[in-house]
C-alpha cells in the first residue's frame, strides 16, 4: 500500500452484467498523484473495474470510495462530477463532431483543468487538424491522443484510461507514454489498464493483477524485475 | 390502427351476440346493424348519431317487436364492411343493415345482403349504382343519392347564371359518379364544363388543385366530395381569396355538420342541396331538440333523420307481416308511403329508391343566425318526381324485366 | 403565355410555392421525428397525435379562454411539450433497454388513445380557426393570390427549422445531443445529465409538433384526425432523408413538398402516393437514406 492518502480505495467490488456477474470482490487503492496499473489477461475484468467505478455496469455492489466518499451509488454523471474521468478502451470519439468539438465536449466539472494550449502542447498533432474533419477522420494514434486530451480539460483530477496504447505503432506508444509522465508531473493520478505490460512497467508505481474478477496479486515498481518470472506466468506473457 | 379497431369492433360484437344463429321474429326478436364509419371523416355526419337515431326509432315504435342494435365501424373500407356484414348475418343474426355511407363500400354491402336475403337500407350512402345496374329487392336507398344532389345544385347554379364548370373531384366511385351526374345536369341546362381534377380521398391540402380550378377561369367549383374533404376545400377556397376573385363554390355534397365545422364566416352564402332541415317544420324540430339532448346538442344531419325514418318505416311494415326475410320486408315497405317527420308521401319505388322531396339551402350569413345551429335559408323545395332519377331511366333488373 | 411542359409557366410556379408551403409543414414534423429517433432512439408514432393537440390547443384557448392567435403561437407549443415530457417520464423512459419495437408500439398506442379521445369529445368534422387579423388577406404575385398566412407559414416554420439546426450543430448544448446520439453512456460518464437531456430533448421535440399544430389550425380544419394522414407521410419522409438526420430531414420535408405540388399538377391522382414510391426507390438504392449515415 502506498504511504500517500488514497483518493480512490475499492473494496469487494462485484458487478454484473445482466445475469453474468463479473468482479467477485475486488480490493485496490490508489493513493493521490500516483500511477496505478490494472493487469491481467484478456477478459479478468480490467475494464470492467473501470466501468463499475464510474457506474458503467448494470449493476454493483461493495464499496468505492472517492476521497472518502461512497460512490458505488451514484450515477455516471454525479461520478464524473465529482472529478473522475474515464477514457474508454474503444477511445468514443464523436464521428459527427469535428476535432475541436470533441475536444471541447466534456464539460469542466472542477476548476484547475489544463487550459486548451497546454494540451495542445502535450499533443501538438491535435492542433493541425483540430477544425473541419470529423474526429473519427484522425489516425487511430491522434483518437487516442484526442481521447485523453478532452478529459484533461475538464478539472477532473482521478484519471481512469483503459489501454491507452492498444493497437498503436511503437513511436506513438512512447509519446503516450511521455505524455502520462507529464500528466503524474503535473500532479494527476492515473489508473491505467493495460495488456502491454512493459509500457505498464515503465509508468506505474503500483501494479495490480486482476484474474478471473478478482485481484490475485500486486507489486511495486521494485518488486517487478525480481519477481518478473511469476508475473510472467500470471499474465501468460 | 384499422386492424385493432376492427379487432375491438369485433370483440364488442362477439360480446353481444346471443346464442341464436338466426332470429326468427316468431321469437320476438329483431336486430338491425348500423354500419358506418366511426372514426374517419364520415363519423359525424354517420357515426354515433345514427346509431342514437336508430335507437330513438326502436324506442319510439314500441310494440311487442323485441329489437337489438349492433354498430360497428367500416372505416371506410369495402373488404372491411362486407366482412362485418358477412359476420353479422352468419354469427349474429341480423336481419337490417342500415346507413353504410361511402358509395363504394355500400356497393360491397349490396353484394352480401342481396346474397343472403338480408334487408339493407342505406342512409349515408350516395351512389344512384345501388338502385340502378347493382339494385336489389332486399335494398332501400332512403336519404339522397348523387342524382337528387346535381339536380338540386347542379340546375340551380346554373339558372342562376353559373354556367361554366370545373370539378374538384373525390377520386373514388361517389365522386366520379357525382361529378358525371352533375356534368349532366350542367350541360343539360344550357352550361359546359371546362375542367376537373381529381384528388385522392382525405386529401389536407387542397391549394394545388384550388390553384388549377382558380387558373381555369370557370365561373363556379363544383365540390364533388365529402365529408372533411368538402370542409378543407372550401376553408381553403375561402383564404385563397377564390370566392373574392369572382368564382362561385357549389358543395354538391354538403352536410349541416360540415356548416358547423367551418363556421358561419367562411361557410356564409354556400348554396347545397339537402334531404333534411332540422328547422324546417314542428315535427322535424321535435325530432332534433330530442336527438340533441343525447348528442350534446348537435343537430341530426340528413343521414341520421334518414336512419330515424328508415328504421321505424322498416318495423312497422316487419311487425305487419311479421315475418324478418330481406325481401319480404322490403316488399312489404314498398307498399306503405312514408309519411313522418322526414318525408310528407314518400315512396319506394320497384328499384329501391325512396323518393320524397329534396330542399335546396343556401348558408346564412353570421348576421342571419339567432341561435345555435341556425344555419340555412331554405330557398326550394324540389319535388320528390324531379329530385330523383325518373323510374323509367333506371338501369335496374327489377324495373326493367 | 409561356408554358412549361404543356403547364402555363405561372400556374407551375404557383404549385410549385404551395408545395413548399406543405413542405414546410413536413420539415417542422419530420425534423421533431428525427431529433427523437436520433436521441432516443424511439419511432415516435404519437407525433401526428401531439402534432393535432397543438392546433386543439389553440382552438382551446381561443373558444373558452378567449386568449388569440400570437400568445397561442407561444403557448400550444409550451403545453404539448409539457405532455411530452410527462409521457417521456411515466412511460417512454422505462423503454430504452429494450427494442425499439417497443417504444413504437407505445407511442402507436398513445396515439389511437389521444385521438380516440379527442374524437370522443370533438367529433371529427373540426372546428373552426380564423387566421389572425393581421395575416388576412393575401398578394398577388403576378402567377398567383398568396394567402397572406399562407406566406408567414414559410417565413414561420423556416425560421425554427432553421434555428433547431443551428441550435443542434453550431452550439455547444447541440454537441450533447449529437454525441449522446452515438454514444450516451460515454456522455454521461463525462458528468452530463443524459436522461434529463432525453427528457428535454423529447419535449422539444413534440413542442415542434405542437407548433407546427397551432400553424396549421387555420389552414387545416382543426379535427382530431388532422395528424392521422399527415403523419404516415412525414414518417416516409424521415426514411428518404435518413433515420435520425437533422440536415436530411429539413430538406426532404421541404423538397417532398416540391415532388407533391409538381405531381399534383402532373397526375393529381397520384400526388398522395408519390411519396411513397420515392420512399420504396431511396430504400432500395440507399437503404439509410438520402443524408443518413449507414449505422455501424
Amino acid at each position: 500500500m502506498s504511504d500517500r492518502p488514497a483518493i480512490l480505495e475499492v473494496r469487494d467490488l462485484h458487478a454484473w452484467y445482466g445475469e453474468s456477474h463479473i468482479l467477485h470482490g475486488v480490493n485496490f487503492a490508489v493513493g493521490e498523484g500516483e500511477v496505478v496499473s490494472l493487469l491481467g489477461r484478456n477478459g479478468a475484468g480490467k475494464t470492467t473495474t473501470l466501468r463499475a467505478i464510474m457506474g458503467l455496469v448494470g449493476r454493483r455492489t461493495g464499496a468505492i470510495k472517492h476521497r472518502g466518499d461512497e460512490i458505488v451509488s451514484l450515477t455516471p454523471d454525479r461520478i464524473a462530477r465529482r472529478g473522475i474521468a474515464y477514457c474508454p478502451e474503444e477511445r468514443g470519439i464523436f464521428a459527427s463532431l469535428t476535432v475541436e468539438e470533441n475536444l471541447m465536449l466534456p464539460p469542466v466539472v472542477q476548476p484547475g483543468g489544463l487550459p486548451v494550449e497546454e494540451i495542445y502542447e502535450l499533443f501538438p498533432n491535435l492542433k493541425e487538424r483540430r477544425t473541419g474533419a470529423s474526429g473519427t477522420r484522425l489516425s487511430g494514434g491522434e483518437q487516442q491522443m484526442l481521447a485523453i486530451g478532452r478529459i484533461l480539460r475538464t478539472g477532473a483530477k482521478l484519471l481512469l484510461l483503459d489501454e491507452p496504447t492498444e493497437g498503436l505503432a511503437p513511436v506513438i506508444v512512447q509519446q503516450i507514454g511521455a505524455s502520462v509522465r507529464r500528466l503524474r508531473d503535473l500532479g494527476f493520478t492515473i489508473l491505467l489498464v493495460e495488456q502491454n505490460f512493459h509500457f505498464a512497467a515503465r509508468l506505474a508505481d503500483r501494479h495490480y493483477v486482476i484474474e478471473h474478477g478478482v485481484v490475485v496479486d500486486r507489486y511495486s515498481r521494485d518488486d517487478i524485475n525480481q519477481r518478473m518470472g511469476e508475473l510472467n506466468k500470471l499474465l501468460g506473457v | 390502427m384499422r386492424l385493432t379497431k376492427l379487432a375491438l369492433a369485433t370483440t364488442a360484437l362477439v360480446g353481444l351476440a346471443t346464442g341464436a344463429a338466426q332470429a326468427e321474429i316468431s321469437d320476438g326478436v329483431i336486430k338491425i346493424g348500423v354500419l358506418n364509419d366511426r372514426s374517419g371523416l364520415y363519423a359525424d355526419l354517420s357515426g354515433e348519431g345514427s346509431v342514437v337515431a336508430a335507437r330513438m326509432a326502436v324506442e319510439d315504435f314500441g310494440g311487442d317487436l323485441q329489437v337489438e342494435i349492433l354498430s360497428a365501424d367500416h372505416q371506410n373500407k369495402p373488404d372491411v364492411g362486407s366482412s362485418i356484414a358477412r359476420q353479422w348475418i352468419d354469427q349474429d343474426g341480423v336481419d337490417l343493415i342500415i346507413d353504410v355511407p361511402t358509395s363504394s363500400v355500400a356497393l360491397a354491402v349490396q353484394q352480401v345482403t342481396s346474397d343472403t336475403d338480408t334487408a339493407f337500407i342505406s342512409s349515408g350512402a350516395a351512389t344512384t349504382a345501388l338502385t340502378n345496374d347493382q339494385c336489389a329487392p332486399t335494398f332501400v336507398h332512403w336519404t339522397y343519392d348523387t342524382y337528387a344532389l346535381s339536380v338540386g345544385t347542379g340546375k340551380a347554379v346554373v339558372e342562376q347564371g353559373g354556367d361554366s364548370w370545373f370539378f374538384l373531384t373525390a377520386d373514388y366511385a361517389f365522386g366520379h359518379q357525382l361529378e358525371a351526374d352533375t356534368k349532366r345536369v350542367v350541360e343539360e341546362n344550357g352550361g359546359q364544363v371546362v375542367g376537373q381534377v381529381r384528388h385522392p380521398l382525405s386529401t389536407t391540402d387542397f391549394s394545388s388543385f384550388l390553384l388549377q380550378a382558380q387558373s381555369s377561369g370557370a365561373k363556379v367549383i363544383g365540390l364533388a366530395n365529402a365529408g372533411g374533404d368538402t370542409t378543407n376545400a372550401i376553408k381553403q377556397a375561402n383564404s385563397f381569396g377564390i370566392v373574392q376573385g369572382g368564382q362561385q363554390l357549389a358543395a354538391l355534397l354538403g352536410f349541416i355538420t360540415d356548416v358547423h365545422a367551418l363556421g358561419l364566416d367562411v361557410a356564409q352564402g354556400l348554396t347545397l342541396t339537402t334531404g333534411f332541415y332540422w328547422d324546417r317544420t314542428d315535427e322535424s324540430r321535435e325530432f332534433s331538440e330530442r336527438f340533441g339532448e343525447r348528442m350534446n346538442g348537435q343537430m341530426p344531419t340528413m343521414v341520421h333523420a334518414g336512419v330515424y325514418s328508415a328504421v321505424a318505416h322498416y318495423l312497422k311494415a316487419a311487425a305487419e307481416i311479421d315475418d324478418d326475410g330481406g325481401k319480404a320486408v322490403v316488399d312489404q315497405m314498398k307498399t306503405v308511403p312514408v309519411n313522418d317527420f322526414f318525408a310528407e308521401n314518400g315512396e319506394i319505388r320497384a328499384d329501391g329508391r325512396m323518393i320524397h322531396d329534396m330542399y335546396l339551402v343556401q348558408v346564412k350569413t353570421p348576421e342571419e343566425s339567432e341561435k345555435p345551429w341556425d344555419y340555412y335559408n331554405i330557398l326550394a323545395t324540389i319535388p320528390a318526381a324531379e329530385a330523383f332519377q325518373p323510374l323509367e331511366q333506371s338501369t335496374c333488373s327489377l324495373v326493367t324485366n | 403565355m409561356q408554358t412549361i411542359l404543356g403547364i402555363p409557366a405561372p400556374l407551375l410556379f404557383g404549385q410549385l410555392l404551395i408545395g413548399l408551403i406543405n413542405g414546410a409543414f413536413y420539415a417542422l414534423l419530420s425534423l421533431g421525428l428525427a431529433v427523437i429517433f436520433g436521441v432516443l432512439n424511439v419511432i415516435n408514432f404519437a407525433h401526428g397525435a401531439l402534432y393535432m393537440m397543438g392546433a386543439f390547443v389553440g382552438w382551446f384557448l381561443l373558444t373558452h379562454l378567449g386568449i388569440g392567435y400570437w400568445p397561442a403561437l407561444v403557448l400550444a407549443p409550451l403545453v404539448v411539450g409539457a405532455i411530452g415530457i410527462v409521457i417521456e417520464r411515466t412511460m417512454l423512459s422505462r423503454l430504452y433497454d429494450l427494442d425499439h419495437l417497443y417504444g413504437l408500439l407505445l407511442t402507436f398506442g398513445l396515439a389511437l388513445i389521444i385521438e380516440g379521445l379527442f374524437i370522443n369529445y370533438y367529433g371529427v368534422s373540426g372546428q373552426p380557426y380564423a387566421p389572425p387579423q393581421a395575416l388576412q388577406g393575401g398578394y398577388n404575385l403576378g402567377f398567383m393570390f398568396l394567402p397572406a398566412y399562407r406566406g408567414w407559414v414559410i417565413v414561420a416554420s423556416l425560421i425554427v427549422c432553421f434555428g433547431t439546426w443551428l441550435l443542434i450543430e453550431r452550439t455547444q448544448l447541440g454537441a450533447y445531443l449529437r454525441a449522446a446520439v452515438e454514444r450516451p453512456e460515454l456522455v454521461r460518464a463525462f458528468g452530463i445529465n443524459v436522461p434529463l437531456m432525453m427528457t428535454l430533448t423529447y419535449g422539444f421535440a413534440v413542442a415542434l409538433a405542437g407548433f407546427a399544430g397551432i400553424l396549421a389550425a387555420p389552414v387545416y380544419t382543426v379535427s382530431p384526425i388532422m395528424g392521422q394522414n399527415l403523419i404516415i407521410v412525414v414518417f416516409a419522409i424521415v426514411v428518404i432523408g435518413g433515420l435520425g438526420s437533422i440536415l436530411g430531414s429539413i430538406v426532404t420535408g421541404l423538397g417532398i413538398g416540391l415532388v407533391e405540388g409538381l405531381t399534383r399538377t402532373f397526375w393529381p391522382e397520384a400526388s398522395s402516393t408519390v411519396v411513397f414510391v420515392i420512399m420504396a426507390i431511396v430504400l432500395i438504392l440507399r437503404p439509410h437514406g438520402l443524408f443518413g449515415r449507414p449505422r455501424e
